[in-house]
């Protein structure tokens, strides 16, 4: 015989005040299984829980039906309080009556009144079909795979690897260090970038638990948390690391010129490169688009001046495939192309920069030797613009978001300007100066102080040529006024922005992103480094703009989320799988199609007993599914049936009201 | 439109050939102008074979049952025959190397009246779309039309519909000839059978014949390639078409002019998602 238990909850008043509780406790009281129900402030307290516990036992209860807020918020805790009564946890069935019912009911209380004690008796017509289920335990391979190695990528790379579990590094350039190594000096403290970062890559590339993989890419993801499997593409890079020492010799004979994406495009390197001097790994790849020799099988100089003789033109791509449990995904991000800005006269004016334009002009080992100078005529620029918000807080032309790292890095640029062209002037058109941060409204203050920049509230409208100089037309908001700044050089803080292939990664990963590209966590505030997708966490500016601070706090957060995952040999699972009733099964195969996790295989049964013709049915395997129930919905013959959600259970719940 | 002698040459000469173990074609009642659909086992009965206007039936329903399972069969298709086979092809309920199919550019079957069918009159596509042997000349597919019925039904107002619809399912005797004759009502052990379904129970009351019908349709929907052989089966004469064609309109006009079975490995818009799917009637 089934005796339920019914644990109405007031939530203090937010249900209390728009429902009825102690009626709704007698209505449930009227409930045929209903043996035991009762109302409590606060149902999820400690006391709350203690009645459910005790209720259990006095009453020698069979299910549980608890009406409280969502069991998003507070299924586990109560599915506790049943396992520590002795009871299966999974006989325990909520009833939202707070945002199904007082909630969104604020105005009638008759009415949700009478809607709570409807959703109740669903309930408790559900759990009539109940069954006591187990977790499911699956085992874990216990390497972790990290996409990216910017900043984020190595931190958490090295975090993994330091609880002595393997990663697996994939970068997709020929070195790891992201936008960092391309950085001068870092806000809030102007401590210098390569300095603080190079150390990192390097404990990376010796790491005996980091197998590091760049100028590689990864091509598929199969399997589930905790078992996954991925296939990378390593490219062609023609160069045997293996023997490479990373002399140099090659690089400095090749012919070929090629514009320096590393100094953003200032100066050239060569078709056989090393990104920069402190790369790791400290091997050059050949750059097969422009290399002669891959190209017309002219030239092979490098492979002549190479003493160790490794350089091999014929090296192919090579596929890559490794066993994972989890993934770190920390590509990073890309700067927004300020094209939409016509008035600027981007593209026409040789001295329009971009902010990372500058920070390579004034870092210390960058293509202009630490001096800024304008791109056109090569002098040093005395006054310089620099406008912030460029894309980002702009609806019309660019996006709606704050980039966040503008103002602080663009403080930074006008004391970098400073330091480097003591008799320059920085004028910084802005929206808002965004300095929330430890240190950092200190630092724009510092910034102001010791640059005596001049801070021009309003957006830029014009920007022309006048002479060798450019003027920059803008507006001042503080004095209502139109003003025009005679600039030598004009820098723009393009805003952060996803690579245009983050997307297709997501996709690839299957996980979701927002329609910028960046990549989706699964909530907000509770889960802000995981994804929805089991095992795949974020880190870094794919998710969103960060600073390196944030980006290095969420790249060791993903570290501590991999070590949880990781902690034991088995990892336990939510029971509620779908399964297939291979009687009912007619092979159509429209589940496959659609089941977004790829739970879905085909399997090949006897068509009847003791046949020898066979016939193929579904199989669904329980380690991958998620319960998202869209195989039980597309079923015709209803051959699938969800545990937790039982065509029987859903039934019950209809045809109780 | 006769295409006698030239099935029974096909069938003749894959018997002889061993090709096939079944032909699935026509034959006359003997006892009335009439024709029902025949099951031809060995070469000296392929003279019972015959094709006109009054070859009705969707002969791809019968490679769902046990005399033809996992035996070569040769068959005839018309035009909306063959999208139906498309289907079962796409749903992996048939082996396309299995088969001989002998496609019809159709011209047209005939009513009860004599009177050239309604899905004739408005067939998307009269040529058989997948086919070893095509017989006829093509004549291409042709502009999507509402169907006659549809439109008048929707002049009516809610209420009315309604009413006209629990007239319709009164009339329904749950024989479930309907779905026996579907060739995409393959299911061996069919929802509406089943004892969790406690909707479709209840021997035949107007809202069991009313769920179960629902139901069924819904099965069909984005599926449905309007043979009508479901609405020729039923003893109660429902017309059944109603809410095929209603499915086939909501769908053409909102999942990219979507028509079930043209192409295969299409599984129709319920059962893949895109991007462009609209989502507007998502709450
Ligand atoms: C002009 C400027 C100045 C800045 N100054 C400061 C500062 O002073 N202080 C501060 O705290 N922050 C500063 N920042 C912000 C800082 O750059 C970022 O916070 C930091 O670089 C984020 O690191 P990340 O690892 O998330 O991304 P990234 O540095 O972009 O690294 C991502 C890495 O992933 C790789 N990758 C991308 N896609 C793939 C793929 N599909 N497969 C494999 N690998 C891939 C990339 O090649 C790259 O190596 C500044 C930013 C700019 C633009
Ligand atoms: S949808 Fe249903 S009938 Fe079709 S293969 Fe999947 S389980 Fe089998
Ligand atoms: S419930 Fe079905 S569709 Fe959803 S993940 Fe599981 S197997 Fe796939
Ligand atoms: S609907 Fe089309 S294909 Fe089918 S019988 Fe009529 S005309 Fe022929
Ligand atoms: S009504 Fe649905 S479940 Fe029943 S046989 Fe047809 S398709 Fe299958
Ligand atoms: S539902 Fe009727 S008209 Fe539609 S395909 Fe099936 S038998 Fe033909
Ligand atoms: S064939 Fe007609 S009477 Fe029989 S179940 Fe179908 S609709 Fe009802």
């Amino acid at each position: 015989m089934a005796r339920v238990g019914v644990f109405v909850c007031f939530c203090g008043a937010n249900i209390a005040d728009f429902v009825d509780v102690p009626a709704v406790v007698e209505e449930a009281k009227k409930i045929k299984e209903v043996k035991y129900a009762i109302d409590y402030k606060y149902m999820c307290s400690d006391p709350g829980q203690g009645m459910i516990r005790d209720a259990i036992v006095a009453h020698r209860l069979t299910s549980i039906v608890v009406a409280a807020c969502s069991p998003r918020m507070h299924e586990k805790t109560f599915r506790k309080a049943l396992s520590d009564a002795g009871m299966n946890p999974y006989l325990l069935e909520v009833a939202n009556i707070r945002e199904h019912s007082s909630w969104v009911h604020q105005k009638d209380k008759k009415a949700a009144t009478e809607k709570s004690s409807d959703l109740i008796r669903m309930a408790v017509a559900k759990s009539m079909a109940n069954e006591q289920l187990h977790e499911i335990s699956v085992p874990v391979t216990k390497r972790a795979l990290v996409i990216g190695g910017g900043i984020a990528g190595i931190q958490a790379a090295l975090d993994i690897a330091d609880a002595r579990i393997p990663v697996v590094l994939v970068e997709k350039s020929p070195s790891i260090g992201g936008k960092m190594a391309q950085l001068d000096e870092t806000f809030p403290t102007l401590d210098c970038s390569q300095c603080i970062l190079t150390p990192k890559m390097v404990d990376v590339a010796s790491h005996p638990y980091i197998e590091l993989l760049p100028y590689s890419e990864v091509l598929e993801l199969d399997g589930y948390v905790g078992n996954y499997k991925v296939k990378i593409k390593r490219k062609a890079s023609y160069v045997n690391f293996d023997t490479c020492t990373g002399c140099g010799a090659c690089w400095q004979k090749c012919p070929v010129k090629v514009p320096n994406e590393f100094n953003m495009g200032i100066d050239k390197r060569k078709a056989i490169y090393s990104p920069f001097p402190q790369a790791v790994p400290n091997k050059p790849v050949i750059d097969a688009e422009h290399c002669t020799m891959l190209i017309k099988g002219k030239c092979g100089i490098c492979a002549k001046v190479c003493e160790k003789g490794s350089i091999d033109y014929t090296m192919q791509d090579e596929i890559i495939e490794r066993e994972i449990g989890a993934v770190v995904v920390a590509t990073g991000y890309d700067l927004w192309d300020p094209k939409p800005y016509e008035e600027y006269g981007v593209g026409r004016y040789k001295d329009i920069i971009t902010s990372l334009e500058f920070e390579r002009m004034v870092s210390a080992s960058g293509p202009t030797g630490g001096v800024p100078v304008r791109p056109s005529d090569g002098k040093i620029p005395k006054s310089v613009v620099f406008i912030k918000c460029v894309g980002s807080r702009d609806e019309a032309k660019g996006i709606e978001y704050c980039s966040k790292i503008c103002c602080m890095y663009t403080a930074k640029h006008a004391m970098l300007l400073h330091h480097k062209v003591h008799d320059s002037h920085a004028y910084i058109f802005y929206m808002d100066i965004r300095a929330a941060g430890k240190g950092y409204e200190e630092f724009v203050k510092r910034a102001q102080v010791e640059t005596a920049a001049t801070y021009l509230r309003g957006r830029v409208s014009k920007i022309y040529k006048k002479g060798d100089k450019l003027m920059v037309r803008g507006e001042d908001a503080q004095i209502g006024q139109v003003v025009e700044v005679e600039a030598d050089l004009v820098v723009l803080a393009t805003a952060v922005y996803p690579y245009k292939d983050n997307s297709d990664l997501a996709r690839l990963l299957g996980i979701s992103y927002d329609k910028y590209g960046f990549l989706s966590e699964a909530h907000p505030k509770l889960r802000p480094v995981e994804t929805a997708k089991a095992g795949i966490f974020l880190a870094g500016c794919t998710q969103a703009p960060k600073d390196i601070p944030e980006t290095v706090a969420q790249a060791s957060a993903t570290a501590a989320k991999v070590c949880g995952l990781f902690a034991g040999d088995t990892m336990l699972k939510d029971p509620m799988v779908s399964t297939v009733n291979t009687d009912y099964c007619t092979g159509c195969q429209n589940c496959v199609t659609v089941c977004p996790y790829q739970a879905i295989i085909t399997e090949e049964i006897p068509l009847g007993h003791g046949s020898k013709e066979i016939r193929t049915v579904a199989k669904i395997n329980e380690g991958v599914c998620q319960g998202c129930g869209s195989c039980v919905a597309i079923c015709r013959s209803m051959a699938i049936d969800l545990a937790g959600f039982t065509d029987m259970q859903i039934i019950n719940e209809i045809v109780s009201i | 439109m006769n295409y006698t002698k030239q099935i029974q040459d096909i069938a003749g000469r894959l018997f002889s050939e061993e090709k096939i173990d079944v032909f699935i074609g026509y034959r006359n009642t003997g006892f009335d102008e009439n024709q029902v659909p025949v099951l031809i086992n060995q070469y000296k009965d392929v003279d019972q074979l015959l094709f006109t206007d009054k070859s009705v039936f969707n002969l791809a329903n019968y490679l769902k049952y046990e005399h033809t399972r996992n035996k070569r069969v040769g068959l005839v298709v018309k035009g909306c025959d063959s999208r139906a086979l498309n289907l079962m092809l796409t749903e992996n309920q048939v082996k396309r190397e299995k088969l001989f199919i002998v496609g019809i550019a159709c011209e047209g079957v005939v009513d009860e009246t004599g009177g050239k069918a309604q899905n004739c009159v408005e067939c998307v596509m009269p040529d058989a779309v997948v086919f070893d042997e095509m017989l006829g000349t093509p004549s291409g597919k042709r502009d999507y039309q509402e169907n006659s019925d549809i439109r008048a039904l929707d002049g009516k107002s809610l209420t009315g519909r309604q009413e006209y619809f629990e007239e319709v399912f009164e009339n329904c005797i749950r024989c479930n000839a309907c779905r026996h004759s579907c060739p995409l009502c393959y299911c061996s052990n069919c929802c509406i059978d089943q004892e969790t379904a406690t909707l479709y129970h209840g021997a035949n009351t107007t809202s069991s014949a009313f769920h179960a019908l629902m139901t069924w349709s819904l099965h069909l929907a984005g599926r449905c390639v309007d043979c009508r052989n479901c609405e020729k089966a039923c003893p109660s004469h429902l017309p059944l078409h109603l809410l095929h064609k209603q499915n086939e309109k909501v769908i053409y006009e909102n999942f990219q002019e979507h028509l079930a079975g043209m192409i295969q490995d299409d599984r129709g818009a319920f059962y893949k998602y895109s991007l462009s799917d609209p989502d507007d009637f998502i709450m």
